[in-house]
């Protein structure tokens, strides 16, 4: 695993290339929360984005045709509201890309994400094969929008986006 | 007081035990990719011991349980579902015991209880 970081700084970053298994997913996710409880200083802004990395990291582990991953985040400084980017990268299978297409056209076209989450939640109630709620809960929980970009035909960048209120500041 | 079932891996631990007609599951750690089986096992436990004795209430305490993952909560989406789909008479209610301190709860514990507020109720403590 390589990775480079800077907690201060006009914006903080945190950059990981490895290749993440289950046991990681959770070790990088600690990491991240102390990263973003620092460069954030709100514990519900930093429990929404850990919830986020970590989503997407599990991602990558189950439909990542070779493993290896990037992972960006970056938090903006300053006093006004924080900008969050979580990019995520990995080469995937076409099934996998058409089933990330089909859900954040769902996510687009639902009046809300919170509204597309809970109609997610029952028509995956009783399938058995993965939870298929990943990347709509990073949008209904933790309030944030996804963007997807396809690069060199089989590499996927997912982009996660959010908002937190600066310390003591307006939201 | 007997436990149902006990679970204990290096990073997750889980417990459903009977305190007379109700049920109580506590749920700790890191609820993970590698705890999906472990939370299956518990919750189908947990729901066969519920049918057997006619449980009413079941409470749930989540309150040192550092992180559950979406496939874990699709596990207590389909556990809800069972009890959604027992005859009225013999449902019984889940009560989940949350930490204010772990942020994530209350948002994972909301979309849960939206999918079935009649039957889901969650108590900070």
């Amino acid at each position: 695993m390589t990775g480079t970081a800077t907690p201060t700084g006009p914006n903080a970053y945190v950059e990981l290339n490895f290749r993440p298994n289950v046991q990681l997913v959770s070790t990088v996710r600690r990491f991240v929360s102390e990263f973003y409880q620092k460069a954030l200083g709100d514990p519900d802004g930093t429990a929404r984005v850990a919830l986020a990395t970590h989503e997407l990291l599990e991602n990558a582990v189950k439909y990542s045709i070779d493993g290896d991953t990037t992972i960006r985040i970056e938090v903006t400084s300053g006093d006004a509201p924080r900008s969050v980017s979580i990019v995520l990268r990995n080469r995937t299978d076409e099934v996998h890309l058409a089933t990330i297409r089909e859900l954040l056209d769902g996510i687009a076209k639902a009046p809300d994400a919170f509204t597309f989450y809970q109609k997610l939640i029952a028509s995956k109630a009783k399938t058995k094969e993965g939870s298929g709620l990943g990347l709509a809960r990073i949008c209904a929980e933790g309030e944030m929008t996804i963007a997807l970009r396809v690069i060199e035909g089989d590499i996927v960048e997912l982009t996660a986006t959010t908002t937190v209120p600066a310390p003591g500041g307006q939201p | 007081m007997s436990d149902l079932v006990n679970i204990s891996t290096p990073d997750f631990a889980g417990n459903a035990r009977r305190d007379g007609d109700n049920l109580l599951l506590s749920l700790r750690g890191n609820a993970d990719y590698a705890a999906v089986d472990s939370v299956e096992q518990l919750l189908a436990k947990a729901h066969a011991e519920a049918v057997r004795v006619g449980t009413k209430e079941a409470s749930v305490d989540l309150r040192e349980l550092e992180f559950m993952n979406s496939s874990c909560f699709k596990s207590f989406v389909g556990w809800i579902t069972e009890i959604q789909e027992m005859p009225d008479k013999d449902q019984y209610k889940v009560t989940f015991l949350s930490n204010p301190k772990m942020h994530w709860q209350k948002r994972s514990l909301h979309s849960l209880r939206c999918f079935s507020v009649e039957l889901i109720s969650v108590v900070e403590a």
